[in-house]
């Protein structure tokens, strides 16, 4: 197939995610949620997605969970199907802080052990591999010391590995990450990007880290990418100050430009009847590395 | 007469003690485990919700009594297991529907069960009327009475039949439940997490609200109405006060269900109270009891 080989040439590095044009429009509403959405995401890569509420990150992660259906355009993870990559055990999922009933019957444990169990039938037990793997990853996140608590009284931090660990226990290819610094103190953001960075350090595994929060991303991602009808890096949205900006510029930033197939890393949605905010304003020149290293 | 006589008159002992207990145990059992998923999902209104559309079922029951008559020349039953079926399967269908139209984000549950609740009773009062002017124009006399005994029924009055009912419907219950346990809560956890990972969500839902149609209409006709609707809450509304294992929640309710019983059953006799409202109390009691013993709301 031709498309295959543009693929191919365009990027030596395993592609883990890669959305092609994608739009999105929720039934019964006139404007466009996503718009000529395109991106890539390598293999091993930590990509950070910023966005203002409202910007279209949650339509994004649920086309890229194949929750969604897009009205247009292509979505492939790991040349597949969203939802066959999900079917599969390929996506790890952790969900912007939830609501856990406070008395919720389980442990963090068991919580935990069921991201990898809830597939196996009911007459079977679970394995002693999948056990061995989930102490694995208690310990790897830091939550051994509270594995026997009720999953339902932690705090915002413990609750958050708890939830690492489960969307790593099905063994996943992908961890994608929806707005993990909500209820999460500048403290606690420090202990968080540690730990992002361990589980990137032992694993080796492709991450998405959706937020409105910079600073949730800056600390931990090799690339950054900016979704959203309004967002231009000189309109800064609350909490992008000139000094964190310049910490994400440090980075490397791939913001918005028009739909242009520079390395195919672009995100670019904006309203349909609105001017296209890039094509240079001093933001995402496209700095990128290529390998996704930083 | 007292709890004593009864218990010693073998004549008396098995229809108004030992049977009315067992009966009672199946239906406890079945709610029980159910109501810790009632109260996590604080699904604690669709109990109220499905049993009072049993009224819809029960008036094209009504109907379907009249034109087995009309047409087929049969005798109009009254009651019985071709009524519980109709009933039954009104009740899921109304179950499933609260579930699917609150399925989106801009109707949520409570506001389902309102409008079905409604629309299924004033659905039942109207072909009950129906029914009974057909019957009354091809000379039959009226079923219409029968829907009180699907409202109101009693523990005390249950027959040998219905023990089999109970635990029928029970061991389905159970059995269903440990068969989807898994998903389920994973579900009943984390449902936006869990449909991210792939969780089948709106068949386990469903799932859920068949098993609750089920043990609603049973227990309404075996018991009646109010303990119907008490016994999806409260046992798992204790238990989860009393422990935060799984196991120990499941055990603890299924416990509470069955001490409530005997204690209630044991008050009913010696007093000779209707064990129904006895039953709904002692729970009730229980749940305060727990509440108190817990330290009121304050949580560690």
């Amino acid at each position: 197939m031709p498309g295959r080989f543009v693929v191919a040439l365009r990027s030596p590095v395993p592609i883990a995610v890669e959305l092609q044009a994608v739009s999105y429009t929720y039934p019964g509403r006139r404007a466009s949620a996503l718009e000529g959405v395109s991106l890539v995401v390598n293999k091993g890569e930590r990509l950070g997605i910023l966005g203002p509420n409202g910007g279209g990150k949650s339509t994004l992660l649920k086309v890229i969970l194949g929750l969604l259906t897009p009205s247009s355009g292509v979505v492939r993870v790991f040349g597949q199907h969203p939802a066959g990559a999900r079917a599969k055990g390929l996506i790890g999922y952790v969900p912007q802080r939830g609501e856990i009933e406070i008395g919720f019957p389980l442990s963090v444990r068991e919580g935990v052990l069921l991201g990898a169990s809830w597939q196996t039938p009911a007459w079977r037990g679970v394995s002693a591999p999948v056990r061995a793997r989930v102490e694995e990853l208690l310990a790897l996140v830091g939550a051994l010391e509270f594995a026997e608590q009720p999953i339902g009284r932690l705090s915002g931090g413990q609750l958050q590995r708890a939830m690492i660990a489960r969307a790593l226990a099905g063994g996943p290819e992908i961890l994608i990450l929806d707005e993990p610094a909500v209820g999460i103190d500048a403290a606690g953001q420090g202990q968080f990007a540690d730990l992002l960075a361990g589980v990137h350090a032992r694993l080796g595994i492709t991450m998405v880290i959706v937020s409105h929060d910079i600073r949730a991303i800056a600390a931990g991602c090799d690339r950054v990418a900016c979704l959203s009808r309004s967002l231009h890096f000189h309109a800064a949205p609350a909490g992008l100050t000139p000094q964190v900006l310049a910490e994400v510029f440090a980075h490397d930033v791939a913001g918005l430009t028009a739909s242009g197939p520079l390395a195919g890393m672009h995100i670019h949605a904006h309203g349909a009847g609105e001017a296209c905010p890039a094509g240079g304003h001093g933001h995402g020149h496209g700095h990128n590395q290529p390998g996704g290293k930083a | 007469m007292n709890l004593v006589d009864y218990l010693r008159e073998p004549a008396l002992a098995w229809p108004l003690v030992y049977r009315p207990l067992l009966v009672g145990a199946g239906l406890v059992l079945m709610s029980g485990t159910l109501s810790v998923l009632v109260v996590l999902k604080r699904l604690g209104f669709v109990g109220q919700g499905v049993s009072h559309s049993a009224f819809g079922g029960i008036g094209f029951a009504a109907l379907a009594g009249v034109a087995s008559s009309a047409w087929l020349g049969l005798r109009p039953v009254e009651g019985g297991l071709f009524e519980l079926g109709i009933v039954l399967a009104f009740c899921i269908a109304c179950a499933l529907l609260m579930a699917e139209v609150s399925d989106r984000r801009t109707i949520r549950i409570d506001t389902a069960i309102g409008v079905l609740l409604v629309g299924a009773m004033a659905l039942g009062g109207l072909l009950v009327d129906a029914s009974r002017q057909w019957a009354g124009a091809i000379g039959q006399p009226a079923t219409g009475r029968s829907w009180e005994s699907v409202l109101f029924g009693s523990v005390q009055v249950v027959g040998d039949q219905d023990v089999l009912v109970a635990w029928a419907s029970a061991l389905l219950v159970l059995g269903t439940l440990w068969f989807v346990r898994r998903p389920m809560l994973f579900w009943a956890l984390d449902e936006p997490a869990a449909e991210a990972f792939g969780v089948p969500v709106r068949r386990v839902r469903g799932v859920l609200m068949v098993l609750l149609a089920l043990a609603v209409v049973v227990s309404m006709k075996l018991a009646g109405v109010v303990p119907a609707t008490a016994l999806l809450v409260l046992p798992g509304a204790i238990a989860l006060q009393c422990s935060a294992r799984l196991w120990r929640v499941l055990g603890i309710s299924m416990l509470v269900g069955v001490g409530g019983l005997v204690a209630s059953m044991a008050l009913a006799l010696q007093l000779n109270l209707q064990p129904g409202p006895c039953l709904v109390l002692v729970l009730t009691v229980g749940f305060f009891v727990a509440w108190r013993v817990r330290g009121g709301n304050d949580q560690a």
